[in-house]
């Protein structure tokens, strides 16, 4: 065999490797293709059989058994429950039962399935799950994989299964930050009942070294909103040496701390950490008492521009506010004027000035604001 | 016997659309259906319907903006917004743009079958 007959044959074995190689991808893609329509089709099914099931109770529209193992039935079940409300998600939750669906995708998640088809069923508990698979989710709490976590998580926080809120919580300080955020975000899920457990989590974990945990518990509880922690969040600010806990606990109160809460804000306005100060002139302005109007007028004139700027924000959010940011458009400081100017613009107060000088109608404080403006622009 | 009244459901979801033809359809009327805000104005302007059902959050056009574009065009087609979002601009615009009433999602079957009835009657 000399060299042009072993080149050709090379030439002929790569082409056909070739074809080969694209013969099979286009039967791949065929097949993938005929797989997500038939999968569309059999979905478009299951929705308008489940649909007449709850458009006439009682009527019989059997749903073959082997839906159950049937992602497109999954997925119906699941685009259902987020449309329909009121007595159908329990009829819906009665075909789930008597299907068995739900005992299916424990057992997927308990297999050595891939993470996939494990995710997938994670994912289904979270959507469909009930009390009865309250138990499964919180083993899985503890799962390998964090995605499969923080769906259990979601499931507990959906259903409101209060036993949860102690094992969720056990998770935060071992989890990374990015699953625990996501944990923290289920725990916002059982609202009031999740108040007093984490207010003992606070308290036990507070002075530990690592307070990532407490720094997220802090935080629920201002996404909560529950206002008897009001006083509980004092005391912790009090006490807090780590920036973070005391700027979280700060933004809590702003949210739940009310009148009492006035009182601590205004010690930590002081602080010299001037993030605390920022934070805490937001804060104060939440609560929404005019009586700190002259504190964040001060805090105006503050060395740090974000405690500026918010000092200023919050004034514009009370009454009264927008006087004293008018004020401090004459004042000597520059920072002041600037803060004050933006939160005026911010707010509407520079436009309805413009109004009142067009018809004729400007006072003295508008001139002031509309030169300042005007000032700056030149500048 | 009366006459079959006519309904268009406009709503990008398939799942939403099929729950909401099935319920009708069970309860007589004709039903058309549109995926997109286009097509719901563009079937608007040509077919005779009695009530339309109308998504708010749709491509192509906003279901406000369907209702709006129907009445430059001089139609005045009897529609209920159906919207997952109820905030005061939403709920409010669509009265104001001349909905005849306004259903929350996640909704209950029978409540907007009582509400297309009633409609209807009128």
């Amino acid at each position: 065999m000399n060299g042009t007959t072993i080149g050709v044959i090379a030439v002929a074995v790569v082409l056909i490797v070739d074809v080969v190689l694209l013969l099979g991808l286009v039967a791949m893609k065929t097949v993938n293709r005929r797989r997500a329509q038939s999968y569309k089709l059999r979905r478009a099914e299951y929705v308008a059989t489940l649909s007449r099931c709850l458009a006439s109770p009682g009527s019989n529209h059997p749903i073959d058994g082997r839906a159950a193992d049937d992602d497109a039935f999954l997925d119906a079940v699941i685009d259902m429950r987020n449309i329909v409300t009121g007595h159908e998600i329990e009829t819906l939750a009665g075909i789930v039962d008597g299907l068995g669906l739900a005992r299916r995708q424990e057992a997927r998640l308990r297999s050595r399935f891939p993470l996939g088809r494990r995710l997938r069923a994670a994912v289904s508990l979270a959507e469909i799950g009930d009390e009865t698979t309250a138990t499964v989710l919180i083993e899985h709490l503890s799962d390998r994989e964090p995605e499969i976590r923080i769906q259990c998580a979601r499931g507990l926080g959906r259903m409101q299964h209060t036993a949860a809120i102690d094992a969720i919580l056990e998770r935060l300080d071992l989890e990374e930050a990015w699953v625990r955020a996501r944990f923290a975000q289920t725990l916002v899920r059982f609202g009031a009942k999740a108040t007093w457990p984490l207010v003992a989590y606070i308290r036990v974990n507070l002075r530990h070294h690592d307070n990532e945990g407490v720094v997220e518990a802090i935080r629920v509880l201002g996404l909560i909103g529950d206002r008897e922690v009001g006083p509980t969040l004092a005391g912790v600010l009090r006490v807090a040496s780590d920036p973070e806990v005391a700027i979280a606990t700060i933004e809590a109160l702003g949210v739940v701390g009310g009148p009492l809460a006035i009182r601590p804000l205004k010690a930590t306005f002081r602080s010299t950490d001037w993030r605390l100060r920022a934070k805490s002139a937001t804060s104060l302005a939440n609560i929404g008492d005019p009586s700190i109007n002259p504190l964040l007028a001060r805090g105006l004139e503050d060395a740090n521009w974000w405690v500026r700027r918010n000092s200023a924000a919050g004034l514009a959010s009370l009454p009264g506010g927008n006087e004293a940011l008018v004020r401090a458009i004459g004042s000597d400081d520059p920072f002041a004027r600037d803060a004050a100017a933006e939160a005026l613009a911010d707010c509407g107060a520079l436009a309805s000035a413009r109004e009142r000088e067009e018809a004729g109608l400007a006072t003295a404080e508008d001139s002031l604001l509309l030169s300042h403006m005007s000032g700056q622009v030149l500048a | 016997m009366g006459e079959i009244k006519r309904v268009l459901v406009a709503d990008d979801s398939d799942t939403v659309t099929t729950v909401l033809v099935t319920a009708l359809e069970l309860e007589g009327y004709e039903v058309e259906t549109a995926g997109n805000g286009i097509e719901a104005y563009e079937k608007g302007l040509i077919g005779e319907y009695d009530l339309v059902i109308l998504d708010q959050l749709m491509p192509g056009l906003l279901g406000l903006e369907v209702i709006d574009r129907w009445r430059e065009e001089g139609r005045q087609i009897s529609t209920i917004m159906l919207s997952g979002v109820d905030d005061d601009r939403t709920v409010v615009g669509s009265f104001e743009s001349g909905a005849v009433d306004f259903i929350r999602k996640p909704f209950r079957i029978p409540e907007l079958l009582a509400r297309v009835r009633q409609r209807l009657q009128e």
